[in-house]
Order: C-alpha cells, then sequence, then structure tokens
C-alpha cells in the first residue's frame, strides 16, 4: 500500500484520522470565523456609535453657526453698540496714516510738563530690575 | 488492453490514472457488462460533485463576504446630506442654511390624558393651533400636529414626559440674518424649491452644493450691506418715503456688494409680510429716474462727438416742443457749457444735446447701455423698461432727461457702471468672482469719455447738486435725480422718485476698483433734516454720503486729498486753478 493511500485508510477506533482531523479544521474554522465576525460587529457598532456622535455634533455646530450669523446681525450689532457702548464710526478728522503722525505731533500743543519724580522705593526698585521676560509671563 | 499497461509508472501516479481511467470507462463497462447498481453509483458520484462544486463556491463566496464586506456606512449615522447649499456672503459668513428641525405627531391611541395634554402642548408650544391639536387628539390615528420645531421646542416637549407624542426629523431652510439682505437671498417653499432671489436665481447651482456640502459664495459683503440697510432705512423713515431701494457694486467686475428694498420682510416667515414688503424694488420695480439719467445723454454727446465738456447749449428759455415747453429745475438761463449743464442739471441742455445727437444715435447709446432691456443679472425679477412705442422729438428730449423711460434700478446700475468703470458694459453678478478675475464686457464708451464722466460727477458734488453726498476725503461724485411720478397719466409735482447716483473714488487709474452707489427714494415727504425738501439732493444724497462713508474702509478705500478737499473733508490750503481731467494734483486712486 502506497504512503498516500495509508493516511487516507488508517482508522483509529473505526474512525478515519483523516475525516477526524479534518472536521477539527473545520469546528476550528468555524469558531475563527464566528470570533472575527463578532470582533467586527463590536468594532462597527462602535464606529457606528461614534459617526452618530460626528454627525450630532455637526448639527450643533450647523445650529450654533446659525446662531452666531443671527446673533451676529449687522443691523443688530450696529443698534447694541450704539446704545450700549456709545461707539460709533470714527469721524474724517480723527483719522491718520502712520505717515502723517510726525506732522500731528507737530501741530499738537507742547504736553504738560511730567510732574517732579518721587524718591524710588526700593520695592519699586526691585519692580524695574526684574527681567524683561518675566513680564511676559 | 487498457492504455495504463504501455508504460512503466510510478505507483501513486498509476493509482491515480487507474481511478481515472475507470471513471472514463464506466459507463462502457456497465453496458458490457449489464450492472445497473455500477450505473447508480456513478451517477451518485456525478451528483455529488455538482454539489461539492456549488458549495465551493459558495463557501468562497460567504468567506469572501465575511472578510473583505469593508463598508461599514450602512451601519453608521452618517452626516444628512442638506438639500441645499450653504449661502455665504463674501467673506464667508452664513446667510442661508439647511437645518435639522423636528415635526411634532401625536398618536391618539397612547394619549392617557387629553384634556391634561393639550394643555400642557400649548403651553410649551404657543406657536400651536388649538383646533389642530384638538382634532389630533381626538382623531384615531397618529397625525402630525406642528412642523419647524427646533431642538429647543423638542426639548421642551420632551420635558413634559406625555406618552403618544413622537417627533420626525425635517430638513428646513433657515435664514439666520432675518431681514438682512432679505430680498437678495430671497426664499424657499416648504418643498426646498426657490421661489425668489438668490434661491431662486441659483436653485440648481444651491442644489448641486448641497450635494457636494460646498456653500454658495456671493459677491455680497454682509458689512456694505448692513451700513447700506442702516441707512436707508433711517432715510426712508425720516422722509417717510414710501419704499426706498439701496444698491452698492464694483463698477470693474459688476459685482453687487450690497441690495436692499424697503419696506423689507423676514424670509423666514415670507407669508406673514405684506406683499410690498416682498417685492424687491431694485429688481423688479421700474421708476423713471429723472436727472440721473443725463449722465448717460452727455456720456453718449461726449463719446459721439457731438460735443465737448467745453461746447455750449442755449439755455437762456424754456425750450418749446411741439405742444410742451421744457423747464429748468435750477434755472440758470444762458448759454450753458456741457459741465454748467450736468452741474445745474439743465433739462433744457440735455434736450438740446439728445435733439442734436438725433434719434438713432441716441437710441443706439441706451440700448448699447443695456437700458431698453432688462438688467443682465442672475435674478429673475429683474424688469423689463417701459419704453416709448415711438422715439420722436419730444420723447427723446424727455428721456434725455430721464423721463418717458423707466427701468429698475438694477438696469440703471449696470448702465452707470459701464459710463465709469472705463467703459465697459459688465453683466451685473450675484456670485463672488475671483480676485484676479476681470469679467470681459462689451465696450460702450471709449475711455476718454469715462474719465470725463467721472470728473464731471465729482464735480457735480463739489460744486453742484451733490454737494450733500461729499463724504470727506473719499472723492465722491454723482447725480442726483428727482422724478416727478406720473399719476393718472400725468406727471405730478408733488410726488417725487429722488435719487443719488454716485461713485467713489472718482480719481486712480481707470480700470481700478471703483464702487458705485445708487440711493433711491420712492415719495419722500421732506423733514426737517432735508430742510423740507424732497429733491434728490437733499433726501438722497446726504444718506448716499453716509452710506460711502461708513463702507469705504471695508472696500478699501482710504481718504485721501484731491484738488477740491483735504483727506480730512477741508477746503485745500492754497487755492489753486482747478482743471478738471488733470490728475497730477489727484491723491492715490482706489483699491
Amino acid at each position: 500500500m502506497n504512503p498516500i493511500a495509508r493516511v487516507f485508510d488508517h482508522r483509529v477506533r473505526g474512525f478515519r484520522v483523516i475525516e477526524v482531523a479534518a472536521l477539527a479544521c473545520l469546528v476550528l474554522l468555524v469558531f475563527w470565523v464566528y470570533l472575527s465576525k463578532a470582533r467586527a460587529g463590536d468594532e462597527r457598532s462602535r464606529i457606528a456609535k461614534v459617526e452618530a456622535e460626528i454627525s450630532a455634533e455637526q448639527r450643533k455646530v450647523r445650529l450654533l453657526t446659525a446662531e452666531a450669523a443671527h446673533l451676529e446681525q449687522p443691523g443688530r450689532i450696529g443698534a447694541l453698540a450704539e446704545a450700549y457702548t456709545g461707539l460709533a464710526p470714527v469721524s474724517a478728522k480723527r483719522e491718520a496714516d502712520p505717515d502723517a503722525l510726525p506732522e500731528i505731533a507737530r501741530k499738537a500743543p507742547a504736553p504738560a510738563p511730567a510732574p517732579a519724580p518721587k524718591p524710588v522705593e526700593p520695592a519699586a526698585e526691585e519692580t524695574a530690575a526684574a527681567p524683561a521676560g518675566e513680564e511676559a509671563q | 488492453m487498457k492504455p495504463s499497461d504501455l508504460r512503466v509508472q510510478p505507483p501513486s501516479f498509476r493509482w491515480l490514472a487507474e481511478r481515472v481511467w475507470s471513471v472514463e470507462h464506466a459507463f462502457e463497462r456497465i453496458k458490457a457488462q449489464g450492472r445497473a447498481e455500477e450505473d447508480t453509483r456513478v451517477r451518485i458520484f456525478f451528483v455529488l460533485a455538482a454539489f461539492s462544486f456549488a458549495f465551493a463556491i459558495l463557501a468562497f463566496g460567504a468567506a469572501r463576504a465575511a472578510l473583505f464586506n469593508g463598508d461599514g456606512r450602512a451601519y453608521g449615522g452618517a452626516a444628512a446630506v442638506a438639500s441645499r447649499a450653504d449661502i455665504v456672503d463674501r467673506n464667508g459668513r452664513l446667510m442661508a442654511a439647511n437645518l435639522v428641525h423636528y415635526a411634532l405627531y401625536i398618536d391618539p391611541e397612547e394619549v392617557w390624558e387629553p384634556a391634561a395634554t393639550q394643555r400642557a402642548l400649548l403651553q410649551a408650544l404657543p406657536g400651536l393651533s388649538a383646533e389642530r391639536l384638538r382634532r389630533a387628539i381626538e382623531g384615531e390615528r397618529r397625525t402630525f400636529v406642528m412642523g419647524g420645531l427646533t431642538p429647543q421646542d423638542r426639548a421642551r416637549v420632551h420635558a413634559l414626559a406625555l406618552p403618544g407624542l413622537s417627533f420626525e426629523e425635517e430638513d428646513r431652510r433657515v435664514y439666520p440674518l432675518g431681514r438682512t439682505a432679505a430680498h437678495l437671498v430671497g426664499f424657499t417653499d416648504s418643498g426646498g424649491r426657490g421661489l425668489a432671489g438668490v434661491e431662486r436665481a441659483l436653485d440648481e447651482q444651491i442644489r448641486d452644493g448641497g450635494k457636494a456640502g460646498k456653500p454658495v459664495a456671493l459677491s455680497v459683503d454682509l458689512r456694505v450691506q448692513g451700513a447700506l440697510e442702516d441707512e436707508l432705512r433711517r432715510a426712508a423713515l425720516n422722509l417717510n418715503a414710501d419704499a426706498a431701494v439701496g444698491i452698492v457694486t464694483n463698477v470693474r467686475t459688476g459685482e453687487i456688494l450690497a441690495l436692499s428694498s424697503f419696506p423689507d420682510f423676514d424670509p423666514n416667515a415670507p407669508g406673514d409680510s405684506p406683499a410690498g414688503g416682498r417685492l424687491n424694488r431694485a429688481a423688479s420695480s421700474v421708476y423713471e429716474m429723472g436727472s440721473t439719467f443725463k449722465v448717460f445723454t452727455i456720456a453718449a454727446g461726449l463719446d459721439s462727438g457731438t460735443a465737448t465738456v467745453n461746447s455750449t447749449f442755449d439755455a437762456t428759455a424754456p425750450m418749446k416742443l411741439g405742444g410742451r415747453t421744457v423747464h429748468d429745475f435750477h434755472g440758470a438761463n444762458r448759454v450753458l457749457t456741457i459741465e454748467d449743464i450736468f452741474i445745474h442739471s439743465s433739462n433744457i441742455g440735455t434736450s438740446r444735446l439728445a435733439l442734436a445727437m438725433g434719434q438713432q444715435g441716441m437710441v443706439r447709446y441706451f440700448q448699447q447701455l443695456g437700458l431698453l432691456q432688462a438688467a443682465e443679472v442672475e435674478l429673475l425679477e429683474s424688469a423689463r423698461p417701459l419704453v416709448p412705442r415711438r422715439w420722436d422729438e419730444n420723447t427723446l428730449a424727455s428721456a434725455s432727461f430721464g423721463h418717458a423711460i423707466s427701468v429698475s434700478p438694477l438696469a440703471l446700475t449696470a448702465a452707470m457702471g459701464a459710463v465709469l468703470n472705463g467703459g465697459e458694459y459688465v453683466p451685473l453678478t450675484l456670485r463672488k468672482l475671483d480676485p484676479n478675475e476681470r469679467p470681459t464686457g462689451r465696450r460702450v464708451l471709449s475711455e476718454a469719455t469715462s474719465r470725463a464722466m467721472l470728473d464731471l460727477m465729482r464735480l457735480n458734488v463739489v460744486r453742484g447738486t451733490g454737494s450733500k453726498a461729499n463724504a470727506a476725503g473719499l472723492r465722491v461724485g454723482g447725480k442726483t435725480g428727482s422724478a416727478e411720478k406720473v399719476i393718472g397719466g400725468r406727471y405730478d409735482r408733488s410726488r417725487l422718485v429722488s435719487s443719488f447716483a454716485a461713485v467713489f473714488p472718482t480719481d486712480g487709474p481707470i480700470d481700478g476698483d471703483r464702487y458705485f452707489v445708487l440711493i433711491l427714494l420712492d415719495e419722500p415727504k421732506g423733514s426737517p433734516e432735508s430742510m423740507g425738501q424732497r429733491t434728490g439732493g437733499w433726501t438722497a444724497a446726504p444718506a448716499a454720503g453716509r452710506v460711502i462713508d461708513r463702507i469705504a474702509p471695508f472696500l478699501g478705500v482710504r481718504r485721501a486729498a484731491d484738488p477740491y478737499q483735504t483727506a480730512t473733508g477741508d477746503k485745500p490750503p492754497v487755492v489753486e486753478e482747478i482743471i478738471p481731467g488733470d490728475e497730477t494734483v489727484a491723491a492715490e486712486g482706489g483699491q
């Protein structure tokens, strides 16, 4: 008997070994497919949940954008600025180019003399001595 | 003798070959031996093989579907695609959007306490019709009760914790800016179909944009729109005008930067406004414009060579034409140059110029300036003008100063653009153009004519009827118009359509960005501010000046001196001889 035929014909307690092995493989495969599908299902539901959340957030963003646009209506902002802050368009006389500043300074009345400096206290000296970078922090 | 006997083969192949040949010869053997059971076994073998093959294909398909089914979208709550795109202004600020709203349904079978449910719902939703609610609760099946509920409304109803109430999502068009630019944006029906304004004009583009999730950008600048609306409303209310129109355009590109019509309406509830409020007077109403038309007559006269700026026309006495007499409102009673005619707004002078040009010449210019057809713009509301059936001397003279021909404010705006942008008629547009794009227009006037008209309009603001529009340092030019309205077939002196057509800056390169502002007031009544006057110079011109003063910073036009005015609006310190058209003294141009 050749070796291949022996493998196919070999029996243990009446069962062909090859058939038992194939069955075991099949069961393993089915189990593996089941596990994979179950895991993929979990992933899918997570993705679906996240996508639903994104969708809800997008809706909220759209709603808020529309609300912001509603609140920023030019007419409304203008009326509020007038009523509460007294803001108004700058008059032409108060507009100036950076280049024109020296000319404006020349025409402007000389500033009042600064008050005489007070004697410097030690605390103030310390503040002044602090490194410039500290202020930015 | 079997073929396998012919050559020596290794044992395993011999075994396989024997099996194959035995199948091959099975039918022959069976036939030869007459053994029925052998026939059955072979049949079983074939059926088995066929089934195995089919199952193998099924298994392959199942494995493929299980392992490579990558499209998870079917499971996900993907973002809902809006049926219409957002509409935004040229700077991306939202003007219209589709938002998810909720529709309330009631299932009467699940409602426990009808009376309490009715009371609670009416309290939570004040806009709900009590009759409709009663019918739904007393009905027999699930019924729609109210649509367009906001998430807040839904939350209020949810908080009642009443059984039998349910919601369904619905996509609804919302205009967050309310009345701002309402006529321009327009509105849709409940099915999401554009009915007016941009919503109707660009319906297809807005739908396509909705599918692609891309907003549709308009040429409008909301800051300019806000300033225009504010000043227009103020002027209309102050002067007790029946209606008013305001337009701001870039004459180089034809882009409409702002468009306002008063009275207005709320596009979120267009049905609640009277029909007069929904009418876009800038596009769909036609007016006899009066003296603003002199811009076209004089431009045509200069361009055709009929006259030069220094040509003179006799305006010493009223002009008789057939059965009627043409008078001057500001009668100068002398011989006038073209410049004088423009600055004094002489009807007699303009009529004489038009007659000198002849009917064919004038009508051809009106035609080329688009005044004899509906304004070229996306808006479908754009109205056709009312033009004389027959062009004789009488109608020609009348049309030369803006009578006998009624055009829409948009048509006037487009024609003014051609006069002021170097002489090319560029159709108006509501689409935002690329900043570097220069739309091609058709040439109507020469650049020299356009420059001469800019200078004349500037002079008219400095010395003539438009002085109240002289915004400091913005080199404003303009022309007033005060047309008597036709009531019952006769001109009624007590009812005027007063307007001001302004342009700024008048200096700078001829093909540079330049802005046109039209303010039109329908039947202003006069106020203490206008000294009781109702004409364009006293009513529309100040409003135009204020609009220009407010919008210039948004448009990047800086205040600068010109021969007539310093940047702060004062007179120039040294009085020099002023030569119109001399640009050597002119300061920096517009941007």
